[in-house]
């Protein structure tokens, strides 16, 4: 169907890797749908998309993590079928991942050789596990001792630790997701030299990143992806910036959003200032006024999680103040925060929200269990049923009894239970985070629904999405963040999902 | 079979192996289904119950305790060493053995919660701790010289009823009940409620099916935390006076392995060692069925040796139940 083909002499190349109608389906999500790719010798490919595009799930296909359900994958003129992430390894692909996969406690040869340990007899040879690891890091030009241990090393020399383990692979296609996101300007200096040589080596380079400024340095095509499905192929020096965002975005609002019945007021129900916790954001200031509902828009590690989980006490500040109206809190942990009336229903419900082998009245009940409890710290199971109840019939949560255990209740089921455990908890502040993430369509419009209620109920809601047209659809302000930043505040009936991507990359304007 | 009777099948499985037990016990012997033969096994089992009890709540939490059986030991030292050396009347040298042991537990829970040691380490520890410090103040050697009173709360019961007979010799016609049983059943109701109806219940399955919700929920994960080795370490202070007070002689010795059998029986109860999981009449199956598996085999002459094989199979037949059932 849709492959990718646009020659240009100037960067011409034998095709080394490709890939035609690739889909991949995953229980109630289409990952992938048909999406071709063509990768060049010495070529930079970049992969671009918004969280959810599919570049991860198509990159575990190139490495063989993943099978696909359709589709061919022609590796040097060959027709492939990895059924494993070792076989595509020996057939020279290799993978730098996003989160690295070293082990910490080896040293950086035993890691680069890691499960291909040079052997003498039924002993590793030492000497040259160490020899030849030391040829790769010498080849690369960066100076790490290869008998130090992983753990001791800071995040960029893994990632360079990662590139010299595929080199020694004798790697003819390498994909790296995201290497620059946790990296210096000088280290990535370093490692766009490296990429430069390796180009001039011949090596194919699929390249992922949110960071599209940087890519003008290295990279020569760009393919984008949409929901799983293919976009565009273009070389980069004929796009822009802006055109790949736009194409990266480029869908209306296809899903429904509920009318809204909110008056947002102009009285500030909830404010921070200057909130920093080193390492995840700093100097962060907002405000909630009543009735609203503020965004928090960014791409995946600026840091949106990180500030509600600090303002909530889940992680300490170490700097920055809370007010609720024009009183100062003071939040030590989340049972301070909960005190306050603020709640947060976390992004991955099932580690952090839910105590999913516990009932759904339970859990229900978890955050406020006093009130159904006596002064002797007895629970009043029939009180404790009828609240349990209620929230389930106001919330329209389908299970078969109030002590259905949790974790046999869907997604968007389980996501309404802990909007209801903090409903029962009567919260002021509610953050959002992610709620509709896994959840089908008639779910997510009911949470919706749900969200502009609460809102029209004078309570202050703080939705952190990764969907930009839940943003634009949902919210009445956004805040955008860009690596660990607020980058801006902007009105969302003036704005567009361009705009906003512009500040989550870190542009400032146009 | 759908997952519902599958469940209650599976739920009521311990309860069925005991019943089983008792009934091949009954047929092979006659000394087996008596009523004074009830109130040996129920007596033997006490201190396997007590311990049961607190490795439940801990092991609920997604914890362990190793040191039961050292710290019971200490205790019950502690309580003999208060009344014969510092002549203490019994009950006040006793209350003396289960403060120490609630210490005892206090630091298994310090060093948890704000130590961040991992509990199977942190107990571990206090188990070697606890044996030392017990061998050390009586210097290896059992304390006796007690008197009666300090027996009277392992060996009375309520209700005995004895007549004498025309012969002059006493004609025991109920045996009563012994305290330590009375004891048992009042700790195991308390306890029962306390897992099942209160909020500190509540919280303790909370911190073990999820500690990160509950902890976000506004669960104070420390404090339940501490609380259950606090109890555990407690309820072993308890088990330490009962069985000295038994043997009318402190041991320091005493209660080797103890703690491996108070977690097989909440293992065998169906407590699960990942969390969450667990219920104290589960844990009280688990401990009828250790206790009449060890009652029976005697009275059929199997040997210790043979005893421990049994013992060893059943819990690790109970497991792989308890894992079937969790698989799907």
């Amino acid at each position: 169907m849709s492959v990718a083909v646009a020659t240009n002499p100037s960067s011409a190349g034998e095709v080394i890797l490709r890939l035609d109608g690739v889909t991949k389906q995953f229980p109630g999500v289409l990952a992938l749908d048909k999406v071709g790719l063509d990768l060049r010798r010495g070529e930079v490919h970049a992969v671009c998309g918004e969280n959810g595009a599919g570049k991860s799930t198509l990159m575990k296909i190139i490495s063989g993590q993943y099978q696909p359900d359709g589709g061919v994958i022609t590796y040097n003129g060959q027709e492939r079928h990895f059924a494993s992430s070792m076989e595509a390894q020996a057939a020279g692909i290799a993978i730098i991942h996003q989160e690295l996969n070293l082990v910490p406690h080896l040293t950086v040869a035993e890691n680069i050789y890691l499960a291909r340990e040079p052997t003498r007899g039924w002993f590793i040879d030492k000497k040259k596990l160490v020899a030849d690891a030391q040829a790769c890091l010498t080849r690369l030009g960066v100076d790490i001792r290869p008998e130090a241990l992983v753990r001791t090393l800071s995040v960029a020399q893994c990632q360079m630790v990662e590139i010299a383990k595929a080199l020694s692979l004798d790697a003819e296609v390498l994909i790296m997701d995201e290497p620059t996101s946790s990296l210096t300007e000088s280290e990535t200096g370093l490692l766009f030299k490296i990429i430069r040589e390796l180009k001039a080596a011949g090596v194919g380079i699929v390249y992922i990143s949110h960071r599209l400024d940087e890519m003008r340095e290295i990279v020569d095509r760009v393919t984008v992806l949409r929901d799983g499905r293919y976009v565009s192929t273009k070389e980069f020096a004929a796009t822009s910036v802006d055109e790949i965002v736009a194409s990266m975005v480029g869908r209306s609002l296809e899903e429904k959003f509920p009318e809204r019945t909110r008056k947002p007021c102009e009285e500030v129900l909830f404010r921070v200032e200057g909130l920093t916790r080193k390492g995840a954001f700093q100097d962060v200031s907002f405000t909630l006024r009543r009735g609203e509902i503020l965004g928090f828009a960014g791409l995946m590690g600026a840091g949106r999680t990180e500030v509600a989980r600090g303002i909530f006490g889940a992680d300490p500040l170490d700097a920055g103040q809370v007010y609720m109206g024009d009183k100062q809190l003071t939040i030590r942990s989340p049972r301070d925060a909960i005190d306050q009336g603020i709640a947060y229903l976390s992004e991955d419900r099932k580690s952090q929200g839910l105590a999913t082998k516990m009932s759904v009245v339970s859990n229900m009940t978890m955050a406020n269990p006093s009130a159904v409890a006596n002064r002797f710290g007895f629970i009043d199971f029939v009180r404790e049923a009828a609240i349990a109840k209620q929230y389930i019939d106001t919330l329209n949560i389908r299970t078969p009894s109030v002590h259905q255990v949790v974790k046999l209740l869907s997604g968007g089921n389980q996501q309404k239970i802990v909007i209801g455990k903090w409903l029962f908890r009567k919260s002021q502040i509610l953050f959002f985070d992610e709620p509709t993430r896994g959840i089908d369509v008639g779910a997510k419009y009911a949470i919706y629904q749900l969200l502009d209620e609460l809102a029209s109920q004078g309570i202050g809601v703080v939705l952190i999405s990764s969907e930009l047209p839940e943003i634009l659809g949902m919210t009445d302000r956004v805040a955008v963040f860009h690596e660990g930043r607020l980058t801006g505040i902007l009105t969302t009936a003036a704005t567009s999902q361009e705009e906003i991507m512009h500040y989550a990359s870190g542009h400032k304007g146009h | 079979m759908n997952d519902k009777q599958k469940d209650l099948i599976q739920k009521f499985a311990a309860l069925a192996s005991l019943l089983v037990l008792t009934a091949i016990f009954s047929l092979t012997s006659d000394a087996f289904f008596t009523v004074s033969n009830g109130m040996t096994v129920s007596l033997q089992v006490t201190s396997i119950f007590y311990l049961g009890i607190a490795a439940t709540c801990v092991i609920i939490t997604g914890g362990i305790d190793l040191s039961v059986g050292s710290v019971l030991a200490l205790a019950g030292v502690v309580a003999a060493l208060a009344v014969k050396e510092a002549g203490m009347p019994v009950p006040i040298g006793m209350m003396f053995g289960v403060i120490c042991g609630g210490i005892c537990g206090a630091i298994n829970g310090y060093c948890v919660t704000h130590l961040k040691l991992p509990p199977f380490i942190a107990t571990l520890g206090m188990m070697m701790v606890a044996r030392g410090v017990a061998l050390q103040i009586t210097g290896a050697r059992a304390v006796s010289g007690l008197g009666d009173s300090f027996g009277e709360l392992g060996n009375g019961a309520l209700f005995r009823i004895v007549n004498i007979g025309s012969d002059g010799f006493p004609d025991v016609v109920f045996p009563g009940i012994p305290y330590p049983v009375i004891l048992m059943v009042l700790i195991a109701i308390a306890a029962a409620l306390m897992l099942s109806r209160t909020t500190l219940g509540r919280h303790i399955y909370a911190v073990g099916s999820n500690a990160e919700a509950a902890r976000l929920s506004g669960v104070n994960v420390n404090r339940v935390t501490l609380f259950t080795y606090v109890l555990s370490g407690t309820l072993a202070g308890l088990t330490g006076c009962v069985l000295m007070s038994r043997l009318v002689t402190a041991q320091p010795n005493e209660g080797v392995m103890y703690e491996l059998d108070a977690i097989a029986s909440a293992v065998i109860g169906g407590t699960s060692l990942m969390g969450g999981v667990g219920s104290i009449s589960g844990t009280a199956i688990g401990a009828f069925v250790i206790g009449i598996l060890r009652n029976g085999l005697n009275m059929n002459g199997v040997s210790a040796f043979t005893q421990q094989i049994i013992i060893g199979l059943v819990i690790l037949l109970t497991v792989w139940i308890d894992q079937l059932r969790n698989r799907r």
